[in-house]
């Protein structure tokens, strides 16, 4: 049945050379930007190297610490008892957040409070911000730089092209170990079979190459050129670590997907435990970690609470996704239905030789699939040419998007739904046609 | 093999009611080659329309086969009509689009049948109809006539008990036209179907074994 079905939907469409050309436009077209836009998503909120396991993260990036005071608000009114003016008077008592502070955390308070974290499988605690700037053959070089601990190779995943990660002793032993990117080792060492045992100064300490990585950026504010040993930051840096905020951020990695809301319940909680150690300038301590995707919506669209900004987001999305795949299918209904109405003649034929109403309706929605497969292939072409261009030309900067089986397979269910979506109404229509009135 | 008793059908507009059918009742038997005869306009393709179940009548009860159709689903009826009933038309109604071998295979896609069982039926009757070396033929290459032959094939390839045909030499030559009722006649002699003709040609009515008239929706013979 199916076969017919097709050879008929690949005749119907050679016959209408110009409306299958604007249906196949529109629709190509569409799921080219749908494409692209699914690429975007997995690149970023996807998981891949060197967050292949992004699901388990849960990230505690700030600290915030406030003066919160009780307020006293005293009414004084006047109002009419028996017949004199008497004064009436009203407290209202209310908290007031006098000052807030939010940073990063310091080594020390995560160190103390946020280690084996109910939940937690594992946990790292990095600094992102070091920024160096080089002088090497008469050129400047601006490396950017994380200092880690021995942990941060078990929750992130680098591919080593060459060497391995630098582990607990060498952390310990504020061993002058580095990791560096394949891009930055040839900037720094010019191009090389092996960077390993080479030495990178940065900011007068000699560095030993013991590992390079194909690349170090990411999403989540991942771009480094060099990760070393958090023990190795400079004695003015650490001394900074010592109170409750500093310049570090730790991500949990949950053993399950499910264990991540244990890790922020048990995050919240701690915050309420901790003991402030001076509470005339700040008495309440609040301490928030997101999961991968409350933490991007958070960029996104800030609110304190990141479950807001990703519901937030989530609809945003949703709608302006469903926005710009009704329009077109608005359109291609509209076409279907001039297109389906010719062969009226045919629906009475199918009809009288017993095709019941569901039989025209699977054959009509599966000639549009198949229009719509046809858009998608081309789509899918001009997508991946496009996304080649896009990562070639480096237009988004060092984000590279993907392209792999997953956007396939979604970009796949879009065309189908696109497809069935198109279809259904004037299949439908014509399938509860009276088989009289479509032979006339 | 039908029977229809007190079959009306009436148009309804906001303004206007037209009668198409006033209480007809009749009763085919079964291996029957009836005629219905008539004025344009007298409600002989309604009347064949409805017996073909592919419209149905305002009030009245239909029977085929024994079975009271008004009381089936529009599923159920489909499948009936699949099964039971083929149909051929003036204007031949094949799809253009599909060749001829899938023309005439065209009902047994609505039945479990392998691919190959259909190839091998629609071959069949396309032998039947001598049209056998044009089964990769598309519609737009044959003659009246042969598209004709090909509609008969179409209406015979599932072994339906009943034929209903609305003027199947209405659009053809003499000598195309009588080809055609010979094979009707045929296959109403040695295969005893059952068949039920909507004629404007009285040489072809004479044909057949009996006749009705229609006029003005009312049966006047």
């Amino acid at each position: 049945m199916f076969t017919n079905y097709f050879k008929l939907a690949i005749k119907v469409l050679g016959r209408h050379k110009f409306f299958t050309f604007i249906s196949l436009f529109g629709i190509s077209f569409t799921l080219m930007i749908l494409m692209l836009v699914t690429a975007f998503l997995d690149t970023e909120l996807g998981s891949h190297e060197p967050m292949s396991k992004r699901d388990r993260m849960v990230f505690l990036s700030q600290v915030t610490l406030k003066n919160i005071e009780t307020d006293t608000i005293m009414t004084i009114d006047t109002i009419i008892k028996n017949g004199i003016a008497v004064y009436d008077t009203a407290y209202n008592f209310s908290p007031s957040n006098r000052s807030t502070s939010t940073s990063d955390a310091g080594f020390a308070f995560l160190n103390e409070y946020c280690r084996n974290v109910e939940g937690s499988e594992m946990e790292t605690f990095y600094s992102p911000e070091s920024s160096f700037d080089i002088f090497i053959n008469n050129n400047k070089l601006t490396f950017s730089g994380i200092h880690a601990d021995a942990d941060f190779w078990k929750v992130f995943d680098f591919t080593f092209l060459e060497g391995r990660p630098f582990g607990e002793m060498e952390v310990k032993n504020q061993a002058l170990s580095l990791v560096i990117s394949k891009k930055a080792a040839a900037e720094y060492f010019g191009e090389s079979q092996s960077y390993l045992g080479k030495t990178v100064t940065l900011e007068g300490k000699n560095f030993k190459v013991v590992g390079v990585v194909e690349t170090m950026q990411g999403p989540q504010g991942f771009n480094a050129d060099v990760i070393m040993p958090y023990t190795n930051m400079t004695a003015n840096q650490l001394e900074s670590q010592n109170s409750f905020q500093g310049g570090f951020q730790a991500i949990f990695l949950a053993k399950t997907k499910k264990d991540r809301r244990i890790i922020q319940a048990e995050i919240k909680k701690k915050a309420t435990q901790i003991l402030m150690p001076n509470p005339d300038e700040y008495n309440v301590l609040e301490l928030n970690a997101w999961t991968f995707s409350e933490s991007y919506a958070k960029q996104l669209w800030y609110d304190e609470d990141a479950t807001k900004s990703l519901k937030k987001v989530f609809w945003i999305f949703v709608s302006l996704l469903l926005l710009f795949v009704l329009l077109p299918t608005l359109n291609l209904i509209n076409l279907n239905i001039s297109r389906i109405m010719e062969r009226s003649s045919e629906i009475g034929v199918r009809k009288a030789f017993g095709a019941s109403s569901g039989n025209i309706l699977v054959q009509f929605v599966f000639e549009n699939v198949i229009l719509t497969i046809i858009g998608g292939i081309i789509g899918f072409v001009l997508a991946s040419f496009l996304i080649y261009t896009i990562n070639n030309s480096q237009a988004l900067g060092d984000v590279i998007l993907q392209f792999n089986g997953s956007v396939f397979i979604y970009s796949f269910l879009i065309c189908l739904i696109f497809g069935v979506l198109s279809g259904v109404i004037p299949a439908y229509r014509m399938s509860k046609m009276q088989i009289a009135a479509a032979l006339k | 093999m039908i029977q229809l008793k007190n079959i009306n059908k009436v148009y309804r507009t906001k303004t206007i009611e037209t009668v198409a059918l006033n209480e007809i009742n009749l009763d085919v038997k079964e291996g029957d080659f009836l005629s219905i005869m008539g004025p344009s306009g007298c409600g002989k393709s309604t009347l064949l329309n409805i017996i073909g179940l592919i419209d149905e009548p305002s009030s009245g009860a239909i029977s085929i086969a024994n079975q009271q159709i008004s009381d089936y689903s529009s599923k159920s009826t489909a499948r009936f009509r699949n099964e039971r009933l083929g149909f051929i038309f003036q204007s031949f109604h094949l799809i253009n689009d599909l060749s001829v071998i899938d023309n005439v295979e065209l009902p047994l896609l609505y039945r479990k049948v392998s691919a190959k069982k259909r190839r091998f039926l629609a071959e069949e009757a396309l032998t039947k109809v001598g049209l056998k070396n044009r089964m990769k033929h598309f519609p737009s290459q044959l003659s009246g006539g042969q598209k004709q032959r090909v509609a008969i094939a179409r209406a015979i390839v599932g072994n339906p008990d009943i034929i209903l045909a609305d003027e199947p030499t209405g659009n053809l030559d003499s000598v195309m036209g009588n080809e055609i009722m010979d094979i009707l006649l045929d296959l109403n002699q040695n295969n005893k179907t059952t068949i039920v003709m909507v004629t404007h040609d009285e040489t072809m009515a004479q044909r057949t074994n009996r006749l009705i008239r229609l006029f003005d929706g009312s049966q006047v013979l």
